[in-house]
């Protein structure tokens, strides 16, 4: 089989769902804005050599819908001839569309393509805007429906992660991500143009301005401030606002190519895509899915845990993070993962719980932070995970080329 | 000119001033909030226009937090208020129709902020003050003439929106035009009740009220009772209200009253009650030591809550000032008045009772009538001014001369004769007249005794009043039965009116009404549902007769059940469908089947407070009078105009989520958000106006050309439903936020309210939906769940999720 190459790897901002500073961009502005992002970036790369985009995103409809992939490809100024998909499987629709795209390569079908990610949270609402469960399976079997909240529950109540881990879990991540913020580590992140509509003299008008942060980082969160959140699904539960990811808008998108494309346009990769895989848990408690999919993607790369220089494990809850961390070895030597700790290596700078967990977006973000942060630091092997809504996991190995 | 009340201001935002402002935006006035601009600040501050707003933000905050609600409409009420400093924005009372002062009680204050206004007012503004004790014509003094003309007290009482009463007093100077303009505005857009009182101290309700709780309190100490005792004793047994004399001290402030009573002491030198005015040393230290009640969280009485999350109740021991725990009251008098069933029974067995708690009430009693009745001519002239004052100012059931005739003037005369009590000269003349009552009804209108002529005069009221007590004297009752009557409003419109206890719906009433609808068939040209029961908050309708069910369901009978809920829904299609149109006009409570009845009625005329939701889950039940149904039409008929099934969604988890969260609007504002109200539905300000307003309704319909609803097919969300709130369930459940027993009523009210399993769209007859609410119903009575709720809900009032 070929391989793989990331040339590109690019993300928004993650703002705020509602209150942020992407509110009011339109999804499709913010793909555009990060997709083109990734043209400029590429010298040599013309927009008619791309053969095709897969966008990920969870809630494929309303401003999201009408296959948004193919919409983008024409608004971002590629020519007819490359074409567009939207790809779902909610929450790594992202890696998933990286991921395809690298199948496509790899069997020899397909060059240079795109994939990525897309989700406004603040324009599409979670859930979709017309959420309609089937009647017989909502009442014969609703777990596969099941609030995500309650699946962090779940977990935490079944596998004893307590309050305090979870909180002091969430700390570090908005530790970490202040001190990315502060350091500019985030060299993936493209400033983005964005607007919001103020009233002014009776008049509405549109003010644009470039974002260049993600506007979710709490630095001055502290342990004893979390501790004092109410938990928000459960009534004596344990899973916060604090320590839960936050619900954000943003986009992301990865240049994948070929060997021979490689040669043929002069690009320099960055990461090869290794492997890809999922893996199915139970519904109502679909947080523990990296804890299957992360040794099954890394016994088909012949991988061990002890080989990963970097992991982004998605922070869609401390509580299911910390469980999947405990069962791949990762959580009880906090070095491995606290602010303060050099020798970190699990989601080194933050995780959703600061930096937000834009749905469909989410798998073409962290993979846009992890080649980032690969290349900075010199990591052979990488390794990006989430859960997924409806009981999986989904996970992949990058190799730093 | 025309005048009219479009925009108003508000001077001071204090507890008064925000509640007014409150008022005055929930009726539609854009209102004009102004306060005094912070001492304190600094020199970066002054520049500052936030910080400068800082005191009339505070107040306007304090007033959109407070509990119970100001605002009608927390949402978009606030809007109408614009906030400002008397420094900065005193030139933009140049734009309002009506300036209410509500600053400190200072005469120095008031003079010098009116002689401000003088300069920027335009002509033909009205001037009030909210002052409670100081005379008019020391603030109008040095003013313009104008002004003088349009300068007016208007006292209004806490808290403002739900106190009925308004003391209007006249300046040395109004114009009779103002006054009488504001008289009624104040009535009809405002809502309340006006008393005219005259520039004395303390005016009408806090004279008479301040010394009732000073008498209260002195005589506590000598006859050597307790505060629970004497709140056990002078609380509803009296016609009181339940916070009696203590816990509506903790209410008010004991500084707020201490300060009401020394100015009466200071300013009434030849009051011969003075002395009550100056309370016992006790109170006098508990305002020192800023135990000011409610307010600094322990007054008279105090909460503590201990460690394991207890409440426990405490009450100050007047000679230690520590706080005590204490017991339940028991006094034979107060167990014997429990038995009475009406309220002059009730009193007169505790006031001429020969127990301790007899003697007590007695003495405060007699004090207190005859210092009333001194008061006439000082400060009104009629004993109507002052039995509405306490009645609407201080929630008493009967004012003083009511409560006199309640126990019979010429028995209690007799006795404080004996006792040497100075009984007044004009008491003595008016039995000597041979007169026994104070009020009597004629020709179904009602009239006083006028102390000055020796002869009994009309009690005014405003033309839009209908009082169905005097109608009922008049023998206008066309038909009646224990819990409900027909009454004849006149011009062919005739009023259900409810009289069960709570006014609760039982099978009496439903049966009647029945009849009722037969009767206005062949007889009117239209029906109002409406009564006139008083209380805090009063009942329209506490809801369905629980008792008579849950008596049905213990035996087994569940078909009886199943015949009752055929009956209703036969009762409330009669009311729907009728030839001619029925307005409902609820106020207070109007839960379960009360909010029911209004939901089929072709019209609503709500009181403004108005408290309505479909309660039922908190029982045990779904709501069984057709309750969902018409929500649901509400919904999709009326709150867009046009609803698409797309649509349907989010409007079935707004229509369920009331029935399932037993939510109850805190206005009838709110009500219409909820879609218990419908656009074409009237909100009236004044509970008094109401029938009145109803009737008025019923004739414009009839006018207009009235056509009954049509029996049409409607479209529901059916199995679409089912499946969005089943899954939600596994949430709720699963988050430990709902018990088994509710789960399954919840599922239940989703079933009805969805019209089952059809695919959503369907279009369905009103008699399938009925009929799946029935099986609901009466299935859920035959669980051992649902009766144990609703037994719970009928001992404690309050719901048990099982």
């Amino acid at each position: 089989m070929r391989e793989a190459y990331i040339v590109t790897s690019l993300r928004t901002p993650g703002c705020r769902r509602g209150k942020g500073a992407l509110a009011q961009t339109r999804p499709e502005d913010l793909l555009k804005t990060v997709i083109e992002a990734v043209m400029e970036k590429t010298p040599n790369l013309d927009k008619k050599d791309v053969e095709d985009l897969m966008i990920g995103c969870s809630f494929p409809e309303a401003q999201q819908g009408l296959n948004i992939g193919r919409i983008i490809a024409q608004m971002a100024g590629f020519p007819d001839s490359t074409c567009g998909a939207t790809v779902n499987r909610f929450c790594s629709s992202g890696l998933e569309a990286i991921s395809l795209q690298a199948m496509r390569i790899k069997s020899g079908w397909c060059d240079v393509a795109i994939g990525g990610g897309i989700e406004s949270m603040s324009i599409v609402p979670m859930g979709g805007n017309m959420p309609r469960p089937h009647p017989k399976m909502a009442k014969e079997n609703p777990d596969v429906y099941v609030s995500m909240g309650i699946t962090a529950e779940n977990v935490a109540n079944r596998y004893n992660v307590t309050r305090e881990m979870q909180d002091e879990f969430a700390y570090h991540s908005q530790m970490k991500a202040a001190n990315a913020k502060k350091n500019g580590l985030y060299k993936e992140l493209v400033p983005t143009p964005a607007s919001r509509f103020v009233e002014k003299d009776g008049q509405w008008e549109e003010q644009t301005f470039v974002q260049d942060f993600d506007d979710g980082i709490r630095e001055v969160t502290t342990i004893e401030g979390l501790g004092k959140l109410r938990p928000v699904f459960a009534a004596n539960g344990s899973v916060t606002a604090g320590n839960s990811s936050q619900t954000t808008d943003g986009a992301a998108a990865t240049l994948i190519v070929s060997e021979e494309a490689l040669k043929k346009y002069n690009l320099e990769p960055i990461a090869k895509v290794k492997t890809y895989t999922v893996a199915g848990c139970r519904a109502d408690e679909m947080g523990v899915g990296p804890a299957y999919a992360i040794p099954k993607v890394l016994d088909m790369a012949g991988l061990k845990v002890e080989d990963i220089g970097i992991f982004e494990v998605n922070e869609a809850f401390a509580s299911q993070a910390i469980y999947c961390m405990q069962q791949l070895g990762l959580y009880d030597d906090k070095s491995l993962w606290t602010a303060d700790s050099d020798k970190r290596i699990v989601n080194v700078n933050g995780g959703a719980i600061a930096l937000g967990h834009p749905l469909g977006c989410t798998g073409a973000k962290l993979c846009a932070q992890l080649i980032n942060e690969m290349k900075e630091r010199g990591v052979k092997y990488g390794v990006e995970s989430m859960c997924i809504g409806g009981g999986m996991g989904a996970a992949a190995v990058f190799e730093l080329v | 000119m025309q005048r009219r009340i479009a925009k108003a201001a508000v001077v001071g935002s204090g507890i008064m001033g925000g509640g007014i402002a409150a008022l005055l935006a929930s009726a539609g006035i854009k209102t004009l909030l102004l306060d005094i601009v912070p001492f304190d600040l600094s020199d970066e501050e002054k520049k500052d226009p936030k910080a400068r707003n800082r005191i009339v933000e505070k107040g306007l905050d304090d007033a959109i937090k407070s509990k119970p609600p100001l605002f009608m409409d927390k949402k978009s009420d606030p809007a109408l208020v614009t906030t400002g400093n008397l420094e900065d924005d005193i030139d933009k009372l140049a734009d309002v129709d009506w300036i209410v002062e509500v600053v400190v009680e200072n005469v120095k204050i008031k003079q010098d902020l009116f002689k401000k206004i003088d300069k920027v007012r335009k002509k033909g503004t009205v001037i009030s003050s909210n002052t409670s004790g100081i005379p008019l014509k020391e603030m109008s003094q040095d003013l313009s003439d104008d002004m003088k003309k349009h300068f007016l007290g208007t006292h209004f009482f806490n808290p403002v929106r739900y106190m009925h009463l308004l003391e209007i007093i006249p300046g040395p100077d109004t114009s009779r035009d103002v006054l009488q303009f504001m008289a009624d505005f104040c009535e009809k857009y405002l809502g309340k009740g006006i008393v005219w009182a005259k520039d004395t101290p303390n005016f009408i309700g806090n004279r008479i009220g301040i010394q009732g709780m000073g008498k209260a309190m002195h005589a506590m100490l000598e006859h050597g009772l307790t505060i629970p005792e004497v709140d056990a004793i002078f609380g509803q047994p009296m016609g009181r209200p339940k916070t009696a004399t203590f816990k509506t001290a903790d209410m008010v402030g004991l500084d707020t009253m201490y300060h009401v009573a020394k100015n009466c002491y200071d300013m009434c030198p030849e009051d011969e009650m003075r002395d009550t005015m100056a309370l016992p040393e006790f109170v006098e230290k508990m305002v020192n030591n800023n135990m000011l009640g409610n307010k600094t969280k322990g007054g008279f009485y105090k909460k503590e809550i201990t460690p394991e999350w207890k409440t426990i109740r405490k009450v100050i021991n007047p000679e230690t000032l520590d706080y005590e725990e204490y017991g339940k009251v028991d006094f034979s008098c107060l167990a014997e008045a429990k038995k009475k069933a009406s309220l002059p029974e009730k009193m007169q067995t505790i006031v001429y009772a020969d127990d301790k708690a007899g003697k007590y009430a007695w003495d405060v009693m007699a004090t207190s009538l005859i210092y009333a009745a001194n008061r006439i001519p000082e400060i009104s002239d009629t004993i109507v001014d002052i039995d509405n004052a306490m009645k609407w100012g201080y929630n008493f059931e009967m004012g003083p001369f009511e409560a006199w005739e309640a126990i019979g003037v010429k028995k209690s005369v007799e006795k404080m004769e004996k006792e040497g009590r100075t009984v007044p000269e004009k008491i003595k003349k008016f039995l000597d007249g041979g007169n026994e009552t104070f009020y009597k009804i004629e020709g179904g209108k009602k009239y006083f005794y006028d102390f000055a002529s020796g002869s009994y005069k009309l009690v005014p009221v405003s033309e839009k009043q209908i009082s169905l007590y005097n109608l009922r004297q008049e023998n206008k009752v066309v038909k009646t039965s224990g819990s409900c009557s027909l009454i004849d409003l006149g011009d062919g419109v005739f009023d259900i009116e409810f009289h069960s206890k709570m006014n609760a719906v039982n099978r009496e009433m439903i049966e009647f009404m029945i009849e009722a609808h037969q009767y206005v068939a062949e007889n009117g040209v239209g029906v109002v549902v409406g009564n006139q029961a008083s209380g805090m908050p009063a009942p329209f309708s506490a809801g369905g007769d629980l008792g008579f069910m849950l008596g049905l369901a213990k035996e087994g009978k569940f078909s009886e059940i199943d015949d009752f809920i055929k009956t209703v829904h036969q009762s409330i299609l009669a009311s729907k469908y009728a030839p001619y149109p029925v307005v409902a006009a609820p106020f207070g409570l109007a839960l379960g089947g009360g909010c029911e009845i209004c939901l089929s009625a072709d019209r609503v005329v709500a009181n403004a407070d108005l408290f309505m939701g479909l309660v039922e889950v908190g029982a045990g039940l779904v709501p069984g009078g057709a309750g969902m149904m018409h929500l649901w039409q509400n919904y999709i008929k009326y709150k867009p105009q046009i609803a698409k099934i797309t649509d349907y969604g989010g409007f079935f988890v707004q229509a369920f989520m009331q029935v399932a969260q037993a939510k109850v609007s805190g206005s009838a504002a709110e009500a219409r958000n909820a879609g218990f109200l419908r656009p074409a539905d009237r909100i009236v300000f004044n509970k008094d106006l109401l029938i009145g307003e109803a009737k008025k309704e019923v004739l414009k319909m009839v006018d207009d050309c009235y056509a009954p609803p049509r029996k049409e097919k409607f479209p529901v969300f059916g199995r679409e439903g089912q499946g969005m709130i089943w899954s939600e369930m596994l949430n709720m459940k699963s988050g430990g936020y709902i018990t088994p027993h509710m789960e399954t009523i919840a599922k239940r009210a989703c079933y009805c309210l969805a019209g089952g399993d059809v695919p959503a769209g369907t279009p369905v007859a009103e008699d399938y939906l009925l009929k799946l609410e029935r099986e609901a119903f009466v299935d859920l009575w035959r669980t051992e769940q649902t009766q144990q709720m609703a037994e719970h809900m009928m001992k404690t009032g309050k719901p048990l999720f099982l």
